[in-house]
C-alpha cells in the first residue's frame, strides 16, 4: 500500500438527507442501547452530558417558496454561529427541507423528533405547515416558532409548543383600518378583494373596523384573473373616494389597477396588503404606483441602527437583505437564548426550553422591536409596517 | 342608480375598447367558420401568442424608443409582426392538424383545436414561464394622455385601440367584398364543392382564410396589451371564450354580426360591471346571451340554418 491517504478536508461531505439519515439510525441504535442497558443508570446520565444539543430549521429550502427559505437558512446560519461565539456554547443547527409542503413537513417534523438532541424548532415558514407539524410537535413537548406564518387561528388551537415572531393577518387589518382613519382620516373608502380566502378575509376585517369608525365603504370584489378595472375606476372617479385598498396575492394586479387609475386621473390613494410586497408591484406599473402604499409583517431593518452588525456580517456573505430573513435571524435567537435559560434551571429537557421560551423577554430584536409572547404563543405588541413606493423603491412609510 | 347612470357615458367608451378588441377576436372565429364550419378553438390561444409578440418585440425595441425613436413606429412593429407572426402560425396549424382531419368525423377538428389550444398555452409556458408579464404602453404612449369630453374622459392608448380596431375591420371587408380572394372565400363558405368545381382553389383559399383570421386575432393581442398592459399564458381562454360568444351573437359566420357581437358584449360587460358588480358582469353578460339566443337562435345577423343536401 504505497498510495498516500487523503487528507481528511478533501473528502466529498455528505449530502444532506444522508446525515439525517445517519443520525437518525444513530438514535435509533443509541435508543436500543439505552433500553437494553436500562439498569445502569449512571452511564446515560454521563452521556447526557456529552450529547450535544441541536436546534432544527424547516424552511422552504428548494421549490417554489426558496426565495423565502434561502434568507432563513442563512440568517439561522449567522445567528447560531454569533450565538455560539458570543456564549461560549456549541449548539447546532439541523437544517431541513420542507419545500412548503405540508406533508413534506410532517415526514421531516417526525425524523426530528426522532433525534433527542433536537430540541426546539425555528419554522416551519408557511401556516399550512404550521398547522400540519403542530400537533404532532406538541405531543413530544417540542417548541416550534415560525418566522414567517401568519394565519390567525394557528395559535387559537391551544397547543403550547407553538410561537410566532410575526404578527396575525388580523393585526394587518387593524394597522391598515388605523392608518386610514387616523393618518389619512379617510371618510370614503373603497375596498377591493381578489376573491382569495386571503383577500376576502383581509378586507372583511378592513371592511368592519372601517364600518364601525362610520366611514362610508363601498366593496368590490374581482377575480385574480381580471386585467380590465376601467368600469369600477369610472365608479370610483364618480364617487371619489379618499382611498383605495386592494386586497390580492397577485402584485401585477396592483400595478393594473394603479394604471387605469392613473388613466381616468382618479386621485385616490392606492393601498395594497403584504401580497402587493413584490417588483411586480413597481416595475409592472410604469411609475402609476408611485406614492401607493403596502402593508407588510416585517419592518425594514436595513436602516436600523441597532441592526447594523448583523446586517454588515450578512451582506457581506449572502447579499442585499430581503424582507424574509430578520425575523428567521430573531426566531433563531429566541430559540438559542431560551436553551440557554433553561439549561441555566436544570436538566435540559424538551419541555423546559418551550417554557423558557414562553417567557422569553427579550429588551432588544433585530426587528428593532421587543420580543415576548402572549399566553397563545404571538408575539405581543407587534404590527405590521407600512411601505410606501417612492423613487421606484419600497420605503418605510413615516 | 342615479348615481350610476351619470357615468353611463363613460361605461360606453370603456366597453366600446373591450368592444373593438372581442370585435377582432370574433371576426376570425366567423371567417374560420364561415368557410369551413369549424369552430377553432385554439383562435383565444393564437390571440395569446400575438400578446406575447408584441411584448417580445416592445421589450426589444425598449432601448431604441427610450433613446428617442417614435412610439408610432413602435407600435407599427408591434402589430406587424403579430399579425405576420400570427398569420404564419394560423396557416400552420391549419396546415399540420386541420387539413389532415378535414374530411374525418366532424368532431376530430374540433378536438384538434382544442389540442392545439393546450399546446400553445403549454408552450408558452414553458418558454415564458407562468410570470404575468407588463406591457410598459408608456413607451408607446404615456398613459395620462387623453382628454375630456364632457364627463367622459377618453385616454390616448383607448382612442388609438378603437381606432386601429375599425381600420382593420374596414380592411377586412375590403377584402372580403372586393377582391377575389374575397369572392372565392364567399364561394367556398357558400359551397366548397361547388366552388372546387369552378376552379376555386380551395386549399389555398382556407389558408389565406386562416392567415387572416389570426392575423386580426394577433393585432388584438397587442391593442389590448396597450390598455390592460399585463401578458400571461392563460390570457386567451376567457378572450376567446368572449370572441366566440360575441361570434355568435352576432350570428356565426357573419361579418357585420361579429362587429355587433362584439362590440355589443365588450358594453354590456362594461355597464354591467359599472352598474351593478364586476362579480356579477359574467353571470349578467351570458344571462343576456342566452336570453338573445332564445329570441334570436341564429344571432343578431345570422341566416336561418339550411339543410344541406
Amino acid at each position: 500500500m504505497n498510495r498516500t491517504p487523503e487528507p481528511m478536508s478533501r473528502r466529498p461531505e455528505l449530502p444532506f438527507h444522508w446525515t439525517l439519515v445517519l443520525l437518525l439510525a444513530l438514535s435509533v441504535v443509541l435508543a436500543a442501547c439505552g433500553a437494553s442497558g436500562a439498569p445502569s443508570n449512571a452511564p446515560a446520565a454521563e452521556a447526557d452530558q456529552e450529547r450535544p444539543i441541536k436546534i432544527a430549521l424547516m424552511a422552504p429550502l428548494t421549490g417554489g417558496a426558496a426565495a423565502v427559505g434561502e434568507p432563513q437558512l442563512n440568517f439561522v446560519r449567522l445567528a447560531v454561529e454569533q450565538f455560539n461565539a458570543e456564549h461560549g456554547t456549541n449548539i447546532e443547527l439541523v437544517e431541513g427541507d420542507t419545500e412548503l409542503d405540508p406533508a413534506k413537513a410532517t415526514t421531516l417534523a417526525q425524523r426530528l423528533l426522532a433525534d433527542e438532541a433536537i430540541y426546539a424548532v425555528i419554522g416551519p415558514a408557511g401556516s399550512q405547515e404550521v398547522a400540519a407539524v403542530a400537533p404532532l410537535l406538541a405531543a413530544a413537548d417540542l417548541a416550534l416558532v415560525s418566522p414567517s406564518a401568519t394565519k390567525p387561528d394557528l395559535t387559537e388551537q391551544g397547543l403550547p409548543n407553538v410561537f410566532r415572531v410575526v404578527p396575525r393577518d388580523d393585526v394587518q387589518s387593524a394597522t391598515v383600518a388605523q392608518f386610514l382613519l387616523q393618518r389619512l382620516a379617510a371618510t370614503r373608502v373603497w375596498l377591493i378583494d381578489d376573491q382569495s380566502s386571503y383577500g376576502v378575509g383581509l378586507v372583511d376585517a378592513i371592511e368592519a373596523q372601517l364600518r364601525a369608525a362610520g366611514v362610508a365603504v363601498v366593496r368590490e370584489s374581482v377575480g385574480q384573473d381580471e386585467t380590465d378595472f376601467s368600469a369600477l375606476v369610472t365608479r370610483m372617479r364618480a364617487d371619489q373616494p379618499d382611498a383605495v385598498f386592494l386586497g390580492t396575492q397577485v402584485a401585477s394586479q396592483g400595478a393594473l389597477l394603479a394604471r387605469q387609475m392613473q388613466e381616468q386621473r382618479v386621485q385616490a390613494l392606492l393601498l395594497g396588503g403584504d401580497g402587493l410586497m413584490t417588483e411586480d408591484f413597481i416595475a409592472n406599473a410604469g411609475g402609476a404606483t408611485e406614492g401607493a402604499y403596502v402593508s407588510f409583517f416585517a419592518p425594514d431593518v436595513t436602516n436600523l441602527p441597532s441592526a447594523q452588525p448583523v446586517i454588515e456580517a450578512y451582506t457581506s456573505r449572502h447579499g442585499a437583505v430581503g424582507p424574509f430573513g430578520p425575523p428567521a435571524y430573531t426566531a433563531a435567537m429566541v430559540v438559542l437564548e431560551a436553551i440557554l435559560r433553561a439549561s441555566a434551571e436544570g436538566p435540559l429537557t424538551r419541555a423546559a426550553v418551550r417554557d423558557a421560551i414562553a417567557q422569553t423577554n427579550q429588551a432588544e430584536s433585530l426587528l428593532g422591536i421587543p420580543i415576548a409572547f402572549d399566553t397563545k404563543g404571538d408575539i405581543q405588541n407587534a404590527s405590521f409596517f407600512l411601505y410606501q413606493v417612492q423613487g421606484g423603491a419600497f420605503v418605510p412609510a413615516r | 342608480m342615479g348615481d350610476s347612470l351619470s357615468h353611463l357615458p363613460q361605461q360606453l367608451a370603456n366597453g366600446l375598447t373591450l368592444g373593438a378588441v372581442y370585435a377582432l377576436i370574433a371576426l376570425g372565429y366567423s371567417l374560420v367558420y364561415g368557410v369551413l364550419r369549424l369552430l377553432n378553438f385554439a383562435h383565444g390561444e393564437v390571440y395569446m401568442v400575438g400578446a406575447f409578440i408584441g411584448y417580445g418585440v416592445l421589450s426589444l425595441l425598449d432601448p431604441a424608443l427610450a433613446a428617442g425613436l417614435p412610439g408610432w413606429l413602435g407600435l407599427t412593429a408591434m402589430l406587424l409582426a403579430a399579425m405576420l407572426g400570427c398569420g404564419l402560425l394560423g396557416a400552420l396549424i391549419e396546415r399540420l392538424v386541420y387539413r389532415p382531419l378535414r374530411h374525418t368525423h366532424r368532431l376530430a377538428p374540433l378536438l384538434g383545436a382544442l389540442g392545439i389550444a393546450f399546446v400553445l398555452q403549454h408552450g408558452v409556458l414553458l418558454l415564458a414561464s407562468a410570470r404575468h408579464r407588463a406591457i410598459h404602453a408608456e413607451l408607446i404612449l404615456p398613459a395620462a394622455l387623453g382628454f375630456e369630453l364632457g364627463s367622459v374622459r377618453l385616454s390616448a392608448a383607448r382612442l388609438l385601440v378603437i381606432g386601429i380596431a375599425l381600420l382593420l375591420l374596414a380592411a377586412l371587408s375590403l377584402l372580403v367584398y372586393r377582391t377575389r380572394m374575397g369572392r372565392a372565400l364567399r364561394a367556398i363558405g357558400a359551397d366548397p364543392e361547388a366552388a372546387a368545381m369552378l376552379g376555386v382553389p380551395v386549399e389555398r383559399v382556407v389558408s389565406q382564410t386562416f392567415v387572416l383570421g389570426s392575423a386580426l386575432a394577433g393585432a388584438a393581442g397587442v391593442l389590448v396589451g396597450l390598455v390592460f398592459t399585463k401578458v400571461w399564458h392563460l390570457m386567451g381562454v376567457a378572450a376567446g371564450l368572449k370572441g366566440f360568444t360575441a361570434a355568435v351573437l352576432g350570428g356565426i359566420g357573419s361579418l357585420p354580426g361579429a362587429l355587433l357581437g362584439g362590440l355589443l358584449l365588450g358594453i354590456a360587460e362594461s355597464v354591467s360591471t359599472g352598474v351593478i358588480s364586476p362579480t356579477y358582469s359574467d353571470l349578467i353578460v351570458f344571462g343576456v346571451l342566452i336570453v338573445a339566443l332564445l329570441v334570436r337562435p341564429s344571432g343578431l345577423f345570422g341566416k336561418r340554418a339550411q339543410p344541406k343536401v
